[in-house]
């Protein structure tokens, strides 16, 4: 099925539970209703938004559907803002007459043959309303450039805005049912419906334009063909371009449980079954942030459920196996949007049963394996690793594809993006500082992308833990260095600022031949030094490092001039085995020196 | 088919762009029919015959990798040349790229191999020595030597196809073993009516992608 096709069967399945807004109508924040009395004069002006906080917080309402502005001049019915209701704004208002006169004509046109009471009231309002009584008023100065509404002072307490009232929908229908149409196939549907001339905005995409970006669009010459002009080109009935951007952006709104945000691409995801809301919890949970995870407080059964699926999948239990009604009776969908200024671009689609879904979770996780793990974090979020290639590990300067091509190749089960790979390197011989993230994403991309590891020989495979018997050449170089450094730090104690993973490590991962001679003769002059404080120490020391070199094969080229990049990687992995090593026989000498103590 | 052909196909990037996402370039999941026409006809096409295609066969997994790319925003404009061309002189006939830069990011398909089974109709423009075998003939000659008039593309120009001729009696490589409905696929632009584009409802069904004739129903019009 094709992503605008299952949008379109998103909205029809919320539209039937009444949790987006039907055709024509959108959802804007609304912040005053001026409330009229029948002879049209204002009687009051409430404010509609939640000032429960420290700063008044818009809320969203249903109005009919927001005309698409860009430079134009186009008033919206029933509502809009001060500028075009009132003729108002705080700013310098360049068209502001123009604006106002415009609105007025839309509606005196509209209304002209109207008996309903409520747009009776409203076309007298505008028709004896003067710009200059907002002073007059004494209306609230932060009501200028909001959105208003109106109501009829008798219905005010109801909550009954005048677009709510039936002649108004009425109205509404039978103008937006007028307008220059031209049929044709919709390539959502296949019916022959009216086409959709522009696509409304849709909002919430980070990085995208505040006033909305589109995802259909065709607003420069290069994009148009056979001469076609904007929608024409790529036919989609005004049905289905409403439906697929309400549905969005519903989505896509601050607080909705179907979004996540990784690196720069927004990831709208949804499902479709019986057990949908908890299936949408769980990938949620996975991918998502892990502070957004049940910690135990949320009692309720959908929370339970969804916690005690997300520990066995953590356990590598196969979904299938435990809940084959969550597994194959749950179809899944993802999107994932880029922005582009004011166009967005879909990074990937991915539609699947659940279960294959949360396998392919599982098989990154098993990729990802790597002891020690991290104490702080042992489940980090997929943002949480892309910040480790990040410079100053921010999550801007995380390089722009690489989130959206890692998830895709995370959820379609392919081989990992190799900027991956690259990226991490670069940051590893620019900040030297190697931890279990970034071991861990090393050691995935081995495992996955070069082949010679997904045949596990002896020697040949990366390994999860400390492998004393692996030969590989680049794995043994990283352990070595990482006993270098343990020399030198043991030999200097307190006294080094800068030790030999500071100065070589992008030298010695990259040319370990140019290095590692040097290496070797300065840690000769530390095990002598050591040698005269704890031989013990010493003579241990010396063993690894005899046991590694005897690892080596001399006609094998032992110190290549030049590592390949999953060479490098295997270096970066065996240096953080080696060195964890150290740290767990440290915590170990110091658990028996409190004893002996 | 008596004078059907088959021909296999691949190339190491493709792009089907789909219309609705025709400026962030997404890729239809498989081949489309008019792209398959579009690489038949690069390899041998006259007036007389017109191509149609039957099916098309996937042989490698659907993998897709995203890029982006500096493109610019404006076509030179057709009448402007006219002028120029009419005027015999160069001025004003340029396109800055400076100023028209457009960054475009696509979404497209990796390592691809089909093949298409298709079959050719004599046209109106048919002249009395035209049959179907000497059309045929041509075809497979030029198709197992490699010759064609420019090099077949994979969607759009800058992904070339390599191209090989299967022979009649040979075994066909395996198909993926994939089975999904696709949703509403281009089928192909009406040129010789509005130039309106014509979509069918594409189903993968373990591999295979059956293309409707061209008076078929299935055609939505």
């Amino acid at each position: 099925m094709s992503m605008m096709d299952a949008l379109v069967r998103a909205y029809d399945r919320l539209a039937k539970r009444g949790e987006v807004p039907s055709f024509g109508y959108s959802s804007e924040k609304i912040s005053f209703i001026i409330s009229l009395k029948e002879d049209g004069t204002p009687a009051s002006v409430i404010d509609w938004r939640d000032t429960s906080g420290k700063k008044p917080v818009l809320r969203p309402m249903m109005v009919p559907q927001a005309v698409k502005r860009t430079v134009g001049i186009a008033p919206n019915f029933l509502w809009d803002k001060t500028s075009y209701v009132l003729g108002v704004t705080a700013g310098e208002g360049k068209r502001l007459a123009e604006e106002h006169a415009a609105f007025i004509d839309r509606h005196l046109e509209a209304l002209a043959t109207t008996t309903d009471a409520g747009l009776l009231a409203l076309r007298r309002f505008l028709e004896t309303w003067k710009p200059e009584n907002f002073e007059a008023l004494g209306w609230p100065e932060d009501m200028k450039d909001q959105n208003v509404v109106f109501t009829l002072e008798s219905e005010r307490r109801e909550g009954i805005n005048i677009h709510d009232r039936a002649a108004a929908k009425a109205s509404w229908a039978r103008i937006s049912a007028k307008g220059d149409k031209t049929g044709a196939i919709c390539l959502v549907s296949g019916e022959r419906a009216p086409i959709a001339r522009l696509h409304p905005a849709i909002k919430g995409v980070w990085g995208a334009q505040s006033s909305g970006a589109s995802l259909v669009s065709f607003n420069l010459d290069a994009f148009t063909s056979y001469g076609h002009k904007q929608g024409e080109n790529a036919p989609v009935s005004e049905h289905a371009a409403f439906a697929y951007t309400t549905v969005l952006n519903k989505f896509l709104a601050k607080g909705s449980a179907n979004r996540l945000q990784i690196g720069d691409a927004s990831v709208v995801f949804w499902a479709d079954g019986t057990q949908a809301e908890t299936a949408e919890g769980i990938f949620a949970a996975l991918f998502g942030d892990a502070a957004a995870d049940m910690d135990g407080v949320d009692e309720t059964s959908e929370a339970r459920k969804v916690g005690a699926v997300l520990d066995a999948i953590r356990q590598g239990k196969r979904l299938a196996d435990f809940d084959p009604g969550l597994a194959q009776g749950v179809r899944f969908y993802v999107l994932g949007l880029a922005p582009n200024a004011a166009r967005l671009s879909v990074r990937f689609w991915l539609e699947d049963d659940f279960g294959v879904l949360v396998d392919r979770y599982q098989d990154f996780q098993r990729d990802m394996n790597v002891e020690p793990k991290s104490e702080r974090e042992p489940n980090p979020p997929i943002w949480r690793y892309l910040c480790e290639t990040a410079v100053l590990k921010k999550s801007e300067n995380v390089p722009p594809n690489l989130a959206g091509d890692w998830l895709r190749s995370i959820l379609a089960g392919t081989n990992y993006p190799l900027t991956l790979l690259s990226t991490t390197l670069m940051r590893l011989r620019a900040d030297k500082e190697m931890n279990a993230l970034r071991a861990a994403m090393l050691k995935a991309v081995l495992v996955r992308n070069f082949p010679e590891f997904k045949n596990p020989q002896p020697g040949k495979e990366a390994p999860v833990a400390l492998d004393p018997d692996n030969r590989n050449k680049g794995y043994l170089l990283g352990r070595l260095f990482a006993v270098y450094e343990q020399v030198q730090s043991e030999a200097l104690r307190r006294q080094i600022n800068a030790t030999i993973k500071d100065k070589y490590y992008g030298a010695a991962s990259a040319q370990p031949r140019k290095v590692f001679a040097l290496l070797d003769s300065g840690s000769a002059n530390h095990l002598s030094k050591l040698g005269k404080q704890r031989p013990w120490r010493r003579d241990n020391l010396e063993k690894l490092i005899a046991a590694i070199m005897d690892a080596m094969a001399p006609g094998d080229d032992p110190f290549p001039a030049y590592l390949a990049a999953d060479q490098q990687a295997l270096f970066g992995l065996g240096y953080y085995h080696q060195r964890s090593e150290f740290f767990k026989s440290k915590s170990n000498e110091a658990t028996d020196a409190e004893e002996a103590a | 088919m008596a004078y059907g052909i088959k021909l296999k196909v691949s190339g190491e990037r493709a792009c089907f762009t789909r219309p609705e996402m025709k400026v962030e370039r997404v890729s239809y999941d498989v081949m489309t029919p008019s792209a398959a026409r579009g690489i038949l006809e690069a390899i041998h096409w006259k007036p007389s015959i017109r191509w149609v295609i039957d099916r098309i066969h996937v042989l490698k997994r659907i993998k897709f990798q995203s890029l982006r790319r500096n493109e610019v925003g404006s076509k030179a404009s057709a009448r402007n040349i006219k002028t120029a061309m009419n005027r015999e002189s160069l001025e004003g006939l340029h396109l800055l790229v400076d100023e028209n830069r457009q960054q475009r990011a696509s979404t497209i398909l990796v390592d691809v191999a089909y093949i298409i089974e298709a079959h050719f109709e004599l046209t109106a423009k048919a002249g009395a020595e035209d049959n179907e075998g000497k059309h045929l003939d041509i075809f497979n000659r030029r198709a197992a030597r490699g010759q064609c008039f420019h090099q077949p593309c994979l969607g759009t120009r800058e992904f070339p196809a390599r191209f090989e001729l299967i022979e009649p009696d040979a075994n066909l490589p395996p198909a993926i073993e994939e089975s999904r409905d696709l949703g509403f696929m281009l089928w192909d632009i009406d040129h010789e009516g509005d130039r309106s584009s014509l979509f069918f409802r594409a189903k993968l069904e373990n591999g295979i992608l059956a293309v409707p004739a061209p008076t078929s129903p299935e055609i939505r019009r």
